[in-house]
């Protein structure tokens, strides 16, 4: 094989050195890792926030783990421990079977201590306080509490051991005549027992007021307090009632189809409320009554299976809290035998035929429904909103697993407008957590996406007169000399960390503007004004006198003027405070000059200390530098030909600016705005620090607000891992990122169109 | 001025008449007169005391090589100078009988009496009509009749109309380089100026836009002064009546052109025009 001839050597002078080469290979690799990287972080940031609020917007899950057959019998009522480990059914005569669902106890009765010489008529059960309102045969009735208690066994097993309590027997209405339906809520001061009697034939309603003394050792005895008969005050004849959480009211549904609503004022009952809730329907009977948790909400349904809720609320042309309809929910036709209510929030439990369906009230959803192969006829959910259970038809009792951890969440809960309870009309809110258990979250964002606009419009309003003037005179007008000083001040001023601004701003700024708006209102008149009455008489001097001062230094005229037009401005605020913004006080009848007090008389808006004002100005002196230096750069970049070819053609200095600089820098100046637009959106730390964070939706710039961001902050370290708060969070941020997204690719879009129309040749 | 209508072949004559009557300037209003004049940037001195007159309604042609500084010249007659930092003059130019460095004059008047065309072309990012109305827009003049009268009269006077008519508001960058030299003339020209200044008007063209904007020079000397900078010799001999040579900012010679490059005085005008340094 004859050898390949070699091809000559390459002389010293023409070879690449290795290092160079490996060099070259390194960094092209090397930067195009870089670069997908960075691409990868940011589909990565999505992804993660996309992942986090997913779960929002899936439904309930609902299987079911196990039945029970339990002894045919008359079982009036289900009850479930907190652990959902050990429920139990309660039959008419007294009996609670406890059915150890977990372990292999089987089936445990118990019986209420007084059911075998009282009877049992009726039974009320209170599953956040473990508590059966029982009432006998005999005209008596009985908190019976029932006590849950962990047990542990060999190998740490841990058991629910249930022990009844059964408390003294009172007396209610009529003595010796059964009880048929019981009610009883306890407001720890005040506590209210109502019982239906039929006497003769004909409904009663009595109630008692019970009275506990309080001791070291805890509760003590609950004795009778007063009594009432509520017979007179109901028209028709009582069908259902309910005693709310309050004890100060009783919510009567007669088979007529219409609600009484009886409220405890002063010692005394009185009818503070009548409707019909099905009046328009040809059968107008109530088929189900019950409040959602809090007691706020009632959820009623009528004969056709229409479904609709009422909340108690401050209507102003009524001038006291009543019931308004506030819900409608998904109507199934047939008819609606078993509610439950979660005792966690404020979803409930329809049971319509061989059906079930779970809503929840806040935002009229249905969380999840099933056809179930059996008829329902009790059921109820689990403490920690994780089980259900239904009791059916055969006395079989079916054990279900719920999983639905965001039951509050909807893209109507976030992004629409909600009737929450308590309140007059719908509308958007956020307030995330409250003071008590029964709270309802009110997550809307809407308030929080205006507020992030509003930050950003104000402070924009500020900013950008201001940057883009500035970085038309630096770039146009300035000595060079005097630049060099001016550029890089600027951009030191943009290196100020936000929360020494923020502090500034809460500490400092807001105090002072808060009693000096009418000199902050002077100052932005008399400012630009004077510059322009300076420009004006610039012009009109003698050309001898203006030849003292080279061009590009008439700064130094002109600052001296703006300091003291300023100052004057200042200090003749309060003089037109005395003549403009006096308003009467109401109390003592004088003539008060106050910017603070005469804001809201004439607009009818707040005024606030923290308001957005102060955050425009702190914001501003954020994103002020931003603007200014990219804008500067773009003015500055602006080929010295076309410069001169304007001024050569006899146009003035500023009209080279305006008409010619301007519109070429047209794209950079565009960016430079949207960056500032980015940084006033995202600004987290000044708004958190100088606003009152308080989520409301208006524009008045004398109140505060709560932007996206600084709810983030906020509420972060509040909120549960994955909890409900925790998500939606999330969902905040990804609106943030959605809404700069979209504003970036606007931008960049227009950008390029703006750079093609006035791209210059080179 | 009527003497627009003086013929291209009186040059010769033209020329011994304004050179005679340089001492009574008040007769040409466009007379440029300059005056010993010198001229530093920061501490270099790049001109050196030069004295010319530049008479109306000829084409007189700065010819030199690199930093001699006839341009530096040709911006100080519209004080273009004065955008750059840390200059300084001594002696005088005078237009009509006037210093342009007379405090009470405005600079932009003068700008508007002194037209100029820059080496490289620069249109504005506009459109061909709104480059061409610029300097009546600045002037405050909006008026549709006049402005569209002036664009024809100045796309005609700058050999354009015929290429452009049809597309005048769209974008100026959509012109040829040659044609965009020729729309910086018409803009130049559209507010009839008195002189027009042209800085190296066809360093970047190609020979046939070249042979244009020279043609094109030929008719704009009927109604205007024109001062160009060149440094192709043969262009300043093809379009010029008037040469100045200058040399490391000193004026060398200055005479008709055809002396200058056929009979020249100096021994260094001569080595320049016949190519042997520069």
């Amino acid at each position: 094989m004859p050898a390949k001839p070699t091809p000559p050597p390459v002389p010293a002078r023409f070879q690449v050195g290795k290092a160079t080469l490996l060099m070259d290979r390194f960094m092209n690799q090397f930067i195009k890792i870089g670069g997908l990287s960075v691409i990868v972080a940011v589909f990565g940031i999505f992804i993660f926030i996309l992942v986090q609020i997913l779960p929002l917007f899936r439904g309930a899950q609902a299987e079911e783990l196990k039945a029970f057959q339990l002894e045919p019998g008359d079982y009036v009522q289900l009850g479930i421990d907190e652990w959902s480990e050990l429920p139990f059914a309660m039959q008419a005569d007294g009996d609670l079977n406890f059915i150890d669902v977990v372990g292999d106890r089987g089936v445990m009765t118990k019986t209420l201590p007084f059911a075998a010489d009282h009877g049992v008529g009726a039974v009320q059960y209170n599953q956040l306080a473990q508590r059966l309102a029982v009432g006998t045969r005999d005209g008596q009735f009985s908190l019976v509490e029932i006590a849950y208690r962990p047990t542990y066994g060999a190998g740490n097993a841990r058991t629910i051991e249930a022990e009844l309590k059964a408390g003294d027997l009172l007396a209610i209405g009529r003595p010796g005549v059964p009880v048929a339906m019981i009610g009883y809520a306890d407001a720890g001061a005040r506590k209210l027992a109502v019982a239906k009697q039929i006497v003769d034939g004909r409904m009663e309603l009595h109630a008692v007021t019970l009275a506990q003394r309080r001791t070291l050792m805890g509760g003590g005895r609950i004795t009778l307090d007063r009594t009432y008969n509520l017979t007179g005050l109901v028209t028709g004849t009582i069908d259902k009632f309910l005693v709310a959480a309050q004890a100060d009211s009783v919510l009567i549904a007669t088979t007529e189809g219409e609600l009484i609503y009886l409220f405890l004022d002063g010692g005394e009952f009185y009818v503070r409320q009548r409707l019909k809730p099905f009046a328009h329907l040809p059968d107008p009977r109530i088929k189900l009554l019950n409040y959602v948790f809090g007691d706020v909400t009632f959820v009623t349904v009528g004969m056709n299976g229409e479904t609709k809720g009422y909340s108690l609320f401050l209507d102003p042309a009524v001038g006291s809290r009543q019931f308004g309809e506030t819900k409608r929910f998904d109507a199934r036709p047939g008819a609606t035998e078993v509610f439950a209510a979660s005792v966690r929030n404020k979803a409930f439990l329809l049971g319509t035929e061989r059906h079930a369906r779970l809503i929840f009230s806040t935002t009229e959803t249905v969380r999840w429904q099933q056809d179930l192969g059996f008829s329902v006829r009790q059921a109820i959910i689990g403490g920690k909103y994780d089980r259900m259970v239904f009791l059916d038809e055969a006395s079989k009792l079916h054990f279900f697993r719920l999983n639905d951890p965001h039951p509050e969440s909807s893209f109507r809960a976030f992004f629409g407008k909600l009737w929450y309870e308590g309140a007059p009309a719908p509308k958007y809110d956020w307030q995330s957590t409250g003071g008590s258990d029964d709270f309802e979250p009110k997550l809307s964002l809407v308030p929080l996406i205006i507020g992030s606009l509003k930050g950003t419009f104000y402070a924009l309003l500020f900013a950008v007169p201001i940057a883009l003037l500035a970085a038309i005179y630096t770039s146009q007008f300035l000595k060079p000399e005097v630049k060099t000083i001016v550029k890089p001040t600027m951009e030191i001023m943009a290196s100020l960390p936000s929360v020494v601004l923020g502090f500034l701003a809460a500490l400092w700024l807001a105090p002072i503007l808060e009693t000096r708006v009418p000199s902050v209102i002077l100052i932005v008149t008399l400012v630009p004004l004077t510059a322009l009455a300076f420009g004006w008489a610039w012009t009109k001097l003698p050309p001898r006198a203006r030849l003292a001062i080279a061009p590009g230094w008439e700064f130094v005229v002109f600052l001296p003027m703006m300091f003291a037009a300023g100052y004057t401005a200042w200090h003749l605020g309060p003089s037109l405070e005395r003549l403009i913004f006096v308003v009467t006080d109401p109390t003592s009848g004088q003539r008060v000059a106050d910017f603070r007090l005469w804001w809201p008389s004439v607009t009818g808006t707040p005024f606030e200390q923290r308001n957005s004002l102060v955050v425009g100005f702190m914001m501003g002196f954020a994103v002020i530098p931003i603007i200014f230096t990219i804008a500067e750069d773009a003015l500055s970049n602006v080929p010295q030909s076309l410069r001169s070819g304007s001024l050569a053609l006899g146009a003035s200095r500023w009209q080279t600016a305006f008409r010619i600089v301007l519109p070429t820098a047209s794209a950079g100046i565009f960016s430079a705005l949207m960056i500032g637009l980015g940084r006033a959106v995202g600004e987290t730390m000044i708004v958190v620090m100088a606003t009152g964070n308080t989520p409301i939706m208006e524009w008045n710039i004398f109140s505060g607000m709560r932007t996206l961001s600084a709810n983030i902050a906020v509420e972060l370290p509040e909120a549960p891992h994955h909890g409900t708060l925790y998500r939606t969070l999330f969902l905040g941020a990804m609106v943030l990122f959605v809404m700069t997204f979209l504003v970036n690719t606007v931008a960049e879009v227009l950008r390029q169109r703006l750079r093609d129309r006035y791209k210059t040749v080179e | 001025m009527s003497t627009a209508t003086l013929p291209s072949t009186s040059r010769p004559t033209m020329t011994q008449t304004t050179t005679a009557s340089a001492g009574a300037p008040a007769l040409n209003p466009a007379y440029i007169q300059i005056k010993d004049f010198s001229f530093y940037y920061g501490a270099a001195k790049v001109l050196h005391g030069l004295s010319l007159d530049i008479p109306e309604q000829q084409v007189t042609a700065f010819i030199g090589p690199s930093g001699c500084g006839k341009s530096t010249l040709l911006r100080n007659l519209n004080r273009m100078n004065d955008l750059v930092d840390g200059i300084r003059h001594e002696g005088d130019i005078l237009v009509n009988g006037h210093s342009i460095y007379d405090p009470l004059i405005e600079v932009i008047a003068l700008r508007k009496r002194i037209g100029m065309v820059f080496q490289k072309s620069n249109p504005f990012p506009k459109s061909i009509y709104e480059n061409v109305v610029y300097s009546l827009r600045v002037a405050g003049r909006n008026g549709k009749a006049e402005l569209d009268e002036v664009v024809e009269r100045s796309l005609k006077g700058a050999a354009l109309w015929d290429e452009v008519k049809d597309r005048l508001h769209e974008s100026a960058f959509g012109l040829s380089g040659g044609q965009m030299q020729r729309l910086c003339i018409a803009r130049a020209i559209a507010n009839r100026p008195e002189i027009l200044l042209m800085d190296e008007p066809c360093s970047a063209l190609d020979p046939i836009a070249t042979a244009k904007v020279e043609e094109l020079i030929h008719e704009l000397k009927k109604e205007f002064t024109i001062v160009i900078v060149t440094h192709n010799m043969q262009q300043a001999a093809r379009v010029s009546d008037r040469t100045a040579f200058f040399y490391l900012g000193k004026l060398i010679e200055y005479d008709v052109t055809t002396n200058i490059f056929q009979n020249p005085a100096n021994a260094q005008t001569e080595a320049y025009v016949s190519g042997r340094f520069g």
